[in-house]
């Protein structure tokens, strides 16, 4: 508490000062402090023991043992410029005492997490140190950063991207992923070119063809383990596959109203694991398997009206910095962490918190011999975007925006033979339904004060990817959400917001009702006050009983600083943040959020 | 700890300045070329950045308002807005389709692996900038209806 109450004292003169920046004397000191910039951000919580919910409880026993209920996550950013083309920064972070619940456990100290030097002029731009990189739509590599999931897999090593002309660039990269305050134990190879064709040839009719193409290599030592049943037997090691090599390739046409974008990826043999139930030393010994990916975009769009649809096929491409962290029964496979590739769910990414309760989540690994096997994922995502004029019948006389969105996802269709360790997918068969979803939303604005949004979403999942658990075993969860939100303008920036929420299932925690209170006193400072209820919840056999979950809240914004705090009860389940989903327990408590940057 | 609180002590006397310099990172065009913020400041003596996600419904709502009024403040200021999605590639081919759905009327730019939403300290969207001469005069993040209006105030200012 003590640290804490230090750290508040400290910001206080950062959310004071932020915005007196007039001040031009002329000394050295203040030429420096021009060429540097940064940022900090600060999530506290005070997790609160809860009536009706039990005792606070983290997840991570060691952790639990300590009862530790209020937890400060923090990153400071700094950045200096200098010699006009030169640039170092820093990144540190604080997890104390300990990391918010559902943050990989690791993250548990105080120090510098990332530093980087870098040079940029017209062509060149090399960085040393820690460095953010994504090559393509991110299949083979994606280093980024998801500070609400704890996610930061910048690469520790050095990069050099160079754009000879306009219509060529090449990256090349090394380096070790970082893993909370370490790197990984492999190295990690990248090169990636781009070549922009129609800036080279004049194609009469196509606005923009580019080709790319990247490598991605990963090499990581390889230990035998050993049986603790039977210490003797030597692990045939002869064809391990220590480096692990894949390539991808893609195009982005672009023919005007038309246009396609591509990308296909291989990735090269990797281990496959054993569930720790089941006899062996839990890697799978002989048998390696190879990986792909197929992502096919098409695009039709001109003003006021936009369709896209997006195919893809993944099999087996789960790649992570170390081996043992596609290990389903690690703690980093739980975490989500050490991946180096990225594969987004590719569904629509809603808003409202009861369109958040079943939602899918991605399938991209192979589990030979987990469930009844699973190889990967095959579907499609489409969507709608229009425009009705204003004074058309349905533009009315603001105009009225249409969108709409479907999409199919299916586990691949594969034939598993478990006790000989093989399997074969079929290419374009769709396996398992995991997921169904349409929705649409309907803006409108009514007169000049009155706007509205009206959201309809009816979805088929999957249990086992809802709730966890099997996958196309369970059965499914049909639900449908509608959601109306309402805004009145009261001017001089006054406003008042009104959500209300339905959801209708008759599986799990059967109906929903949920709803929004929000009033804006002008545009630095707000209130709201939410409520979910699972009022239809009367499963004699369920662990679940009926709970409301409140929150009350607001935030205050002051130029570059906002400071918000909110107090109440969070349902649990899976939270997904851009692509990337995690179940997360319920809880209890008061939260503050502060961001400034200077 | 300790080395913690020594760099939050260094960021606090630095406080009294606030982000001036633009970043020089690239981003991308909707035609896959390749800018930045510095470029772009450089061509415009007064311009208007707004980071937005197609998942963000305030981003939207600020897009829509600013959309409606747009034509008035060209005529009025000559002012130009760039709204840089930070969508990643789980949602950013749905940028292209939902503008021309949308109609808006502003430079779309692209933030994919959200370099420049890291160095300009954007915990949040939408977040928007006036930046007048290659300087940042002006920063705001989130949106409440109306807010629109008073950004127009704070571009005149600046005209």
């Amino acid at each position: 508490m003590k640290k804490i109450a230090i750290f508040i004292v400290l910001i206080l003169p950062i959310v004071s000062f932020a915005q007196e920046t007039d001040t031009e004397d002329n000394t050295i000191f203040s030429q420096f402090l021009d060429n540097l910039s940064g940022n900090l951000e600060t999530n506290a919580q005070w997790y609160t023991n809860d009536s009706k919910l039990g005792e606070f409880v983290d997840p991570i026993a060691e952790f639990d043992l300590r009862d530790e209920h209020v937890r400060v996550n923090s990153y400071l950013r700094l950045d200096y410029n200098f010699l006009k083309n030169f640039t170092v920064g820093l990144q540190a972070e604080s997890y104390e005492p300990f990391p918010l619940i559902n943050y990989y456990p690791e993250y548990n100290d105080t120090q510098i997490a990332t530093y980087y030097a870098n040079f940029r002029n017209e062509q060149l731009d090399v960085t040393a140190g820690y460095f953010y990189e994504q090559f393509g739509s991110g299949l083979l590599l994606r280093a980024f950063e998801e500070r609400q999931l704890g996610l930061n897999t910048a690469l520790r090593g050095g990069r050099v991207k160079y754009a000879p002309t306009d219509y060529f660039d090449v990256t090349a990269l090394y380096g070790q992923q970082r893993i909370a305050f370490n790197v990984s134990d492999s190295d990690i190879f990248g090169f990636d070119a781009n070549f922009d064709v129609s800036k080279v040839l004049e194609i009469k009719g196509v606005n923009r063809l580019n080709l790319g193409f990247s490598y991605v290599g990963k090499q990581e030592d390889f230990t035998p383990p050993v049986d603790e049943f039977d210490p003797d037997y030597e692990f045939d090691t002869s064809a391990f596959p220590e480096m692990i090599n894949s390539y991808s390739a893609r195009l982005d046409l672009d023919l005007g109203n038309v246009y396609f974008k591509t990308e296909y990826a291989l990735k090269g043999e990797d281990v496959s694991f054993i569930p720790p139930s089941l006899p062996g030393t839990g890697v799978l010994e002989g048998k390696y398997f190879d990986g792909n990916a197929l992502i096919f975009t098409a695009g039709y769009s001109k003003k006021g009206l936009g369709v896209i649809s997006t195919f893809r096929r993944i099999e087996n491409m789960v790649s992570t910095a170390e081996r043992n962290a596609a290990d389903i029964s690690s703690v980093e496979f739980q975490f989500n962490m050490q991946n180096f590739n990225y594969l987004p769910t590719l569904t629509k990414q809603q808003d409202y918190s009861l369109a958040n309760i079943y939602i899918y989540n991605v399938q991209p690994g192979l589990f030979l011999q987990n469930f009844g096997g699973q190889a990967g994922e095959i579907g499609n995502n489409l969507d709608v975007f229009s425009n009705f004029k204003k004074g058309s019948t349905l533009g009315g006389k603001y105009g009225t925006k249409f969108t709409a969105n479907f999409a199919y996802w299916a586990l691949l269709d594969a034939e598993f033979d478990q006790a000989e360790s093989t399997y074969n997918a079929e290419f374009l068969k769709f396996g398992k339904r995991l997921n169904r979803d349409f929705n649409f939303e309907v803006r409108k604005k009514i007169s000049k004060n009155w706007s509205s949004i009206f959201t309809y979403i009816n979805s088929i999942i999957d249990k086992g990817v809802a709730l966890g658990g099997n996958l196309g075993t369970d059965g499914d969860i049909k639900s449908q959400v509608a959601i109306f939100d309402v805004t009145h303008k009261l001017g001089k920036g006054k406003s008042f917001r009104v959500e209300a929420q339905h959801l209708w299932t008759k599986q799990d925690r059967k109906n929903w009702v949920g709803g929004t209170l929000e009033y804006i006193a002008n545009r630095r400072l707000g209130f709201y006050v939410s409520d979910i209820y699972d009022y239809g919840n009367d499963n004699e056999f369920s662990t679940e009983t009926k709970a409301h979950y409140y929150n009350i809240g607001g935030s205050y914004t002051k130029g570059a600083t906002r400071v918000a705090l909110n107090y109440g009860r969070q349902r649990g389940g899976l939270l997904c943040v851009g692509g990337v989903c995690r179940i997360v327990p319920e809880n209890t408590g008061l939260s503050l959020n502060l961001a400034t940057s200077f | 700890m300790k080395q913690f609180l020594l760099l939050l002590l260094t960021a606090i006397t630095i406080n009294v300045t606030a982000q001036e310099t633009l970043p020089s990172i690239e981003i991308k065009t909707l035609d896959g070329n390749t800018t930045s913020l510095q470029k772009i400041s450089k061509d415009n003596d007064l311009i208007v950045v707004s980071l937005w996600a197609t998942w963000c419904v305030p981003c939207k709502n600020e897009l829509d308002a600013i959309n409606d009024v747009y034509t008035d403040w060209q005529e009025e200021t000559n002012v130009k807005l760039y709204a840089v999605s930070v969508d990643d590639s789980r949602t950013v081919n749905r940028v292209k389709p939902l503008v021309n759905g949308k109609s808006w009327e502003f430079d779309i730019l692209l933030d994919t692996n959200n370099d420049l939403k890291r160095e300009l300290g954007a915990a949040t969207v939408p977040l928007t900038l006036i930046i007048k001469n290659g300087k940042i005069v002006y920063r705001h993040s989130g949106y409440t209806p109306g807010a629109e209006d008073e950004l127009f105030e704070e571009i005149k200012k600046h005209f």
